[in-house]
């Protein structure tokens, strides 16, 4: 457990503040990794596959089949809306007690990792519960009743609640408890 | 990880999917979130109107000449009470101290939320170009850190020998 004093809610601010410059810094890109990664997951469970992620402006993403009608509007999801939990996940790697140790920050490279797995889940999630519930009359010709609860609810759980029990549960499994051996040095000179 | 920690993360996203399922049903959502979402509005419009800011609220919406925005799930603190529910109750502790840890964050959580509310409107009616970033990212993360950082201090508390966390 970290020590909750004065020196924890500093250690939270700044790990959150560098969460967040990194993360503003960062998302145009990660934006179009994940926009590329959510399209080849979805697509390769499309017969045939169909689906185009195009980034567009204000960091949002368009949607868009080659099925369409080019006529149509294209629906757009923003994928920074699923990425933020990314801050969390600094922050709480922040307030370990040792936070640049080495296990804290093979921990945190190893959850945030897993955590950009969640992500292309994220958007996968959002993709298709826009084609199984916001398409009006296509959406019900093409799914049933079952993948419009499994979709709709999957992607209201994981902005409600998931993405940040996710990286809460990162944190917890890849924590670092700041009892690592003191470098071999240190024990050296010690003698 | 040593197998009470796994526990608790296996009974924490046990008890998050069943709070979730109870407040994502209708009837639940219907006449417990909303009307309690409108709560907050008004609550917020009070503090609000108080700073002068000539608010009205229908229902879920707070409204000015210069702003207006609909608080929905998400805005309204449930998302970090159903954290707290889950790590609370997934936490070997007594009945009392899971009953004052609850109400506690509870209470904390709500405190921390209207301020949120109140800044996001403020943010919104005079500075908007800071509006979404606040919305999102900043205020969103604050609110769940908070629940998190209040849980940790709560089962730092009332830990017991067998789940003496690490961290």
């Amino acid at each position: 457990m970290p020590r909750l004093d004065w020196r924890l809610a500093v250690k939270t601010i700044a790990g959150f503040a560098l969460g967040l410059a990194v993360w503003l810094l960062l998302t145009p890109l990660y934006d179009r990794f994940l926009a590329r990664a959510a399209e080849m997951t979805i697509r390769t469970f499309e017969r045939p596959p169909v689906t185009r992620l195009k980034v567009a402006e204000d960091h949002y993403v368009t949607v868009d089949r080659t099925d369409f009608d080019p006529r149509s509007k294209r629906p757009a999801i923003p994928l920074r809306d699923l990425t933020f939990n990314f801050l969390l996940l600094t922050a709480l790697f922040a307030i370990s007690r040792r936070p640049f140790s080495d296990r804290n920050m093979l921990g945190f490279l190893i959850a945030s990792a897993i955590l950009t797995l969640t992500h292309v889940f994220g958007a996968v999630a959002e993709v298709m519960s826009i084609y199984v519930s916001k398409l009006g009359i296509w959406s019900t010709v093409h799914y049933g009743p079952f993948a419009r609860n499994f979709w709709g609810v999957a992607n209201h759980f994981y902005r409600l609640v998931l993405m940040y029990a996710i990286a809460f549960s990162l944190w917890w499994i890849f924590r670092s408890d700041g009892s690592e051996p003191a470098p071999k040095g240190r024990k050296k000179a010690r003698k | 990880m040593h197998r009470p920690q796994v526990l608790f993360l296996v009974k924490f996203f046990v008890i998050l999917v069943v709070a979730y399922l109870l407040i994502a049903w209708n009837p639940v959502n219907d006449h417990v979130i909303v009307p309690f979402t409108a709560g907050i509005t008004r609550m917020s419009a009070a503090v609000l109107n108080l700073m002068g800011e000539g608010v009205t609220v229908s229902g879920t919406v707070l409204s000015s000449p210069r702003f207006a925005v609909n608080i929905n799930n998400g805005c309204n603190g449930v998302e970090a009470m159903l954290i707290l529910l889950a790590s609370i109750v997934a936490f070997p502790a007594s009945a009392r101290a899971r009953a004052a840890g609850l109400l506690l964050g509870a209470v904390a959580v709500q405190l921390l939320n209207a301020v949120r509310i109140v800044t996001l409107f403020l943010l919104g009616a005079h500075y908007p170009h800071l509006f979404d970033t606040f919305h999102t990212a900043v205020w969103q993360i604050v609110i769940i850190l908070s629940a998190i950082v209040f849980f940790l201090i709560w089962s730092a508390r009332v830990a017991t020998p067998r789940l003496a966390t690490r961290g």
